[in-house]
């Protein structure tokens, strides 16, 4: 990963704080600012993260996956519906059924990610395809089966939606018996309790992710392979490596993570799951893939700053009326929404180093 | 079908045809086999698949009042298919036919209600409509041209660059259409611009009915189309570039230019999709309006198989789908989300044919669609 | 193979005629005079999304128990197709067809124009002039604003409060939040608010956002605010669940919220209600009746009861909240809020 790519973003990211800091800094402290700006900025960036991880790891192989929108859907829908049946159908105590909808929503994630590897792999369809037929196809079956299940007296549920088991707690609520109650644990200040201890498990895993992703892909012989596969798959099929598996499988791991991403939208953020509540981030994940030049770290940091221009457009609003009038542009939410989109554009210019994506990305294999 | 239309420079009309049905048999029975899955999908719910369909095909095309409305939804997915379609022939992959749609609309709107008062004169209506969808064309070709040449001149992909562009469209109309764009008019609440003048709209064909002459129009174009990549040297360097580039960079074609002026023809098109609405359908452009245009045009294009008489009919038979839905949920209840469950499937069938040729023991014959060639294009 | 392109070319001839030579497939009987029947159609949006559409809705399913209606609905996909949606109930006969949302309000009054047999209750749709046939159910929403404004400025323990909206374009949701901002200002003048509109996002997008609504409930409350007031769609319900896991209270909108999220019931301090489901029902019963108010039918707006955080509230403050309640029903306090957003966008939220 290169120098110029990172202190680019951090260079962004210190901007969009220190923008909100001049404007708000009169009304609140600038520690509360940062502090709840940090907790926007990673909340934010765990789908897309997690989204991004899903491509690196299929496009490292050598497979475009644009279906990570509907992967993550259909595991948002998915995990839930688990977590629904666990506590009320079979009666699981609420925390577990919340595991079992987290794991249901990897699964699905993978299910979907099968589906793909077996159209773009073994069809060869093109990859392309393969991605819209699973985005369009999760819209079509949670949409219907949402409907299906839970409205009217004639549905599975009887026109109850059935309470979800409530939300994934909080780190600082697991961590509360061994540091004697919820707040300040372990003496550590607000900044460090506000931004990690009061994230919730599928925001700490996916920066723990992006940690041993980037470990398994430049440190491990399968991620030596995985990269061979998608530079150079003929290469990698002469030294007898199993193109087709090691495809198959990345794609695979790819989908449980979109699947995990899919769980932070319906079991971690909010109990309940709505019609197309994805709302475009599995895309903007691909851009943060883009962005972060298919590496780990790389998507990481796109993706927290996607979070962090977020959280600057919430923050704007709050401060509405400090914002000095030379400045009013500012206060189209609409204007300063358009900042990410920007600047993934100029990126992919090449302003900052070239993006350099797997040679043989998109390209089916045939032996 | 294309490939009949290059192997036979002069084909008669029966070659032709079997040729059309030809490459029409694998997304028939594709068809064919998504309806029933859907059916079973249906009945494993408890719900009567026949009822279902019967109400669909009734809402479809039952009556005239049918026919009219599937061909007000076909309209605007013929334009979006073709920009698609297009762009595919091309060898680029147009996801943003979404914002490019959006700003042919407000384009279009623009012209329609504000230029008669901005240049202070009134505009013949002879003048006034070719202006209106002129401003809609061009506004979707200039916004489709930027990641044309950002893929010609810095290598930034077009997938990536037009997903973007569709927000940055869709923020900057949501901002004019709430501010400088907005109806003035004290009862409107909604963001949505003034009324076009009445000389700035496509006329509707039969009184009672809305189907107006975007229809046909929409029709011409797609034969235009298909005149300009089968009949013209633009269309063959097009094709070219998209089948082969290097093939095409050792033949001396201007690489570059091709791929901007494949984009900005697609944006022309999915400028005109946005056009035709604001001029024949709604006469102003209003937020919320095009919700996912640009993403059905992806499978029609796909289940036309990027050929512009192919995206005609998946443009009517999915137009037909989501019109007949209605009436579907009507008489029957079935949430109108199966229509998607249905049409991803048929997605699914025509672009895995491998499995519609197994089930039905069809020997492949053409060879395999390649759209895009990864990132690098 | 000659044969198998003359079984798809009969197939394909056959799946066009189908529908024509079918006998006509219809639902309930009613264009009989003896058969009552309500259909709703409504806004881009689900008739499942436990907020205006349903709310609608289930008026309408009161009178099929009350009333013994036949009572059917459409969803609306697109903004195109609301004239065909209401035809599709006019043409089939029914007597009285619900109409969801602002949206709606041209294409209700062009179908009274033409289905003048035809009663039309258009639901948030405000008739600037009289359409026979079309009553417009409005509510006072900055009445239920002023008052859980006027609670929230009074529960406040850091002078902080907050609300989280979906898009002010909307003139309802605006009025819900101008009017909080204006009950809070009626109690104390200098009360911190921190209000956020999704309005960065489309149209379809902006009621539909919880995850958002969650994560700028916390940012909020990581700045003090101890009330959080989440008005709009789902994203309002994220705002107003959010804020409850982070130990704030919350307020929620449209109806009684503690019925319809029970994950917040902990911390929900009241709910800005409008009464759109007996504004719906008490208006088919008109038009069955033959008393169908033409013009604007102003439904009811009102706060909803403490619930569980009861006994947290002082009974001054109860006393207060009584008292600001009647005086905005009997007309003696105005809450001057403007009906729909300003052209600078400035209110009471934005000074």
């Amino acid at each position: 990963m290169d120098w110029r790519r990172f202190s680019f973003i951090g260079f962004i990211i210190v901007f969009l704080f220190t923008v909100v800091v001049l404007i708000g800094g009169s009304r609140v402290s600038p520690t509360i600012i940062i502090s709840s700006m940090l907790t926007t900025t990673i909340a934010v960036a765990t789908p897309l993260t997690l989204g991004a991880l899903s491509g690196v790891f299929c496009e490292r192989a050598g497979v475009v996956n644009i279906g990570i929108e509907g992967m993550m859907l259909a595991a948002a829908f998915f995990g839930w519906l688990t977590a629904i049946y666990m506590n009320t159908v079979f009666k699981f105590d609420p925390n577990l059924s919340l595991w079992t909808g987290v794991l249901a929503a990897i699964l699905t994630g993978g299910l979907f990610a099968l589906l793909h590897a077996w159209l773009s792999i073994t069809f060869k369809v093109d990859q392309i395809i393969g991605g819209t037929v699973i985005n369009i196809l999760a819209v079509g079956i949670t949409g219907f089966l949402n409907r299906q299940m839970f409205f009217g007296e004639g549905s599975i549920f009887g026109g109850n939606v059935p309470h979800a088991p409530g939300l994934l707690p909080s780190l600082s609520k697991w961590l509360a018996p061994l540091c004697g109650g919820p707040e300040g644990c372990l003496g550590l200040p607000g900044l460090i309790q506000g931004t990690f201890l009061d994230q919730k498990p599928v925001a700490l895993a996916a920066i723990a992710l992006v940690l041993v992703s980037h470990y398994v892909l430049f440190n491990t012989r399968w991620g030596l392979r995985t990269r061979a596969v998608g530079e150079h798959p003929k290469a990698a099929d002469t030294v007898g490596i199993n193109v087709y598996r090691i495809r198959y499988v990345n794609v695979i791991i790819g989908g449980m993570l979109a699947g995990l991403g899919g769980a932070y939208f319906t079991i971690e953020s909010v109990p309940s799951f709505e019609p197309l509540m994805t709302n475009g981030r599995g895309f903007i994940s691909l851009a943060a893939m883009i962005f972060g030049n298919w590496t780990p770290f790389g998507a990481w940091a796109a993706a927290l700053v996607f979070g962090a221009s977020q959280a600057l457009q919430i923050n704007l609003q709050f401060f509405r009326d400090a914002i000095p009038p030379q400045w009013a542009f500012l206060q189209h939410a609409y204007i300063v929404g358009l900042a990410p989109y920007v600047l993934t554009m100029l990126i992919l210019t090449g302003i900052i180093g070239k993006t350099i994506p797997p040679a043989a990305d998109g390209q089916p294999y045939e032996k | 079908m294309q490939n009949a239309d290059e192997k036979q420079p002069q084909p008669g009309w029966q070659q032709a045809v079997r040729a059309g049905l030809n490459a029409a048999l694998v997304p028939f029975l594709a068809i064919v086999t998504a309806v029933i899955v859907g059916g079973v999908i249906i009945a494993l719910v408890g719900g009567n698949p026949f009822a279902a369909y019967l109400g669909l095909a009734q809402g479809a095309f039952g009556s005239a009042r049918a026919w009219s409305e599937t061909f007000v939804w076909a309209t605007p997915y013929i334009f979006a298919g073709l920009a698609v379609a297009l762009a595919f022939k091309g060898g680029l992959f147009n996801i943003g036919a979404e914002g490019q749609l959006a700003f042919g609309a407000v384009a279009t709107a623009w012209v329609g209600y504000a230029l008669p008062e901005v240049l202070g004169i009134e505009i013949p209506g002879i003048l006034h409509l070719p202006l209106a969808i002129g401003a809609g064309i061009l506004a979707g070709a200039l916004w489709a041209a930027i990641p044309g040449a950002l893929k010609a001149y810095a290598g930034g992909h077009e997938v990536i660059n037009t997903i973007m562009m569709n927000y940055i469209a869709l923020n900057i109309t949501s901002y004019l259409l709430n501010g400088p764009m907005k109806d003035k008019n004290p009862l409107n609440v909604i963001a949505r611009t003034p009324e076009i003048a009445e000389g700035a709209r496509l006329p509707v064909i039969f009184d009672g009915l809305r189907v107006h002459w975007g229809f046909p129009l929409a029709l011409l174009v797609a034969l235009g189309v298909w005149y300009l990549l089968w009949k013209t040297t633009l269309g063959f360097e097009i094709r070219t570039v998209g089948a082969n580039p290097d093939a095409a960079r050792y033949a001396g074609i201007n690489f570059r230019r091709i791929l901007i002026v494949t984009m900005a023809l697609s944006g022309l098109l999915a400028g005109m999709a946005g056009a035709v609405e604001v001029t024949g359908l709604n006469y102003r452009h209003e937020l919320g309006f095009s919700i996912g245009y640009g993403f059905d045009a992806i499978a029609i294009a796909l289940l036309g198989k990027t050929h512009p008489f192919g995206v005609v009919l998946a443009s009517i038979l999915f137009a037909g789908m989501r019109n007949g839905a209605t009436r579907m949920q009507f008489l029957t209840q079935i949430p109108v989300d199966i229509i998607s469950v249905i049409q991803s499937l048929i997605l699914l069938f025509v672009a895995a044919d491998a499995i519609i040729r197994y089930l039905y023991r069809i020997k492949a014959k053409e060879e395999r669609l390649v759209l895009t060639r990864g990132w690098r294009g | 193979m000659k044969k198998l392109y003359a079984v798809l070319v009969a197939l394909l001839v056959a799946a066009m005629l189908l529908p024509a030579c079918a006998p006509a497939q219809t639902g309930p009987e009613c264009a009989k005079p003896e058969v009552f029947c309500v259909g709703v159609v409504t806004d881009v949006g689900k008739i499942d999304d436990k907020s205006f559409n349903q709310s609608a809705w289930e008026g309408v399913k009161l009178a099929e128990k009350e009333l013994g209606a036949k009572v059917q609905y459409i969803e609306t996909t697109d903004a195109k197709d609301y004239d065909k949606n209401i035809a599709t109930f006019a043409d089939e006969g029914y007597d009285v067809i619900v109409t969801v949302g602002f949206a709606l309000g041209e294409a209700t009054v062009a179908a009274a124009k033409k289905y003048p047999n035809t009663k039309f209750i258009g639901v948030d749709q405000f008739q600037a002039e009289v359409t026979p046939g079309v009553a417009g159910l409005i509510f006072p929403e900055d009445q239920a604003g002023f008052l859980v404004g006027a609670l929230a400025a009074q529960m406040t323990k850091t002078g902080k409060i907050g609300g989280v909206f979906g898009t002010d374009v909307v003139p309802p949701v605006w009025r819900f939040g101008e009017g909080y901002c204006a009950g809070a200002k009626y109690i104390n003048p200098n009360i911190e608010l921190f209000i956020v509109y999704h309005s960065d996002v489309g149209f379809d997008k902006t009621f539909t956002d919880p995850e958002w609504g969650s994560a700028t409930a916390k940012s909020m409350i990581e700045k003090g605010a101890d009330i959080i007031f989440g008005g709009g769609g789902k994203t309002g319900n994220g705002a107003v669940i959010g804020a409850v896991e982070a130990g704030a209270l919350a307020i929620g909108v449209d109806t009684d919220q503690y019925y319809t999220l029970p994950e917040a019931q902990k911390g929900l301090l009241s709910s800005a209600m409008k009464l759109i489901t007996p504004g719906v029902f008490d208006l088919i019963k008109a038009a069955k009746e033959g008393k169908f108010p033409d013009g604007n039918y102003v439904g009811k707006a009102a706060y909803a009861p403490y619930h569980d955080l009861d006994s947290q509230v002082p009974a001054e403050v109860k006393a207060k909240m009584e008292e600001i309640n009647k005086a905005l029903l009997d007309g003696t306090l105005k809450t001057n809020v403007t009906p729909a957003k300003t052209e600078d966008g400035k209110g009471f939220c934005t000074p």
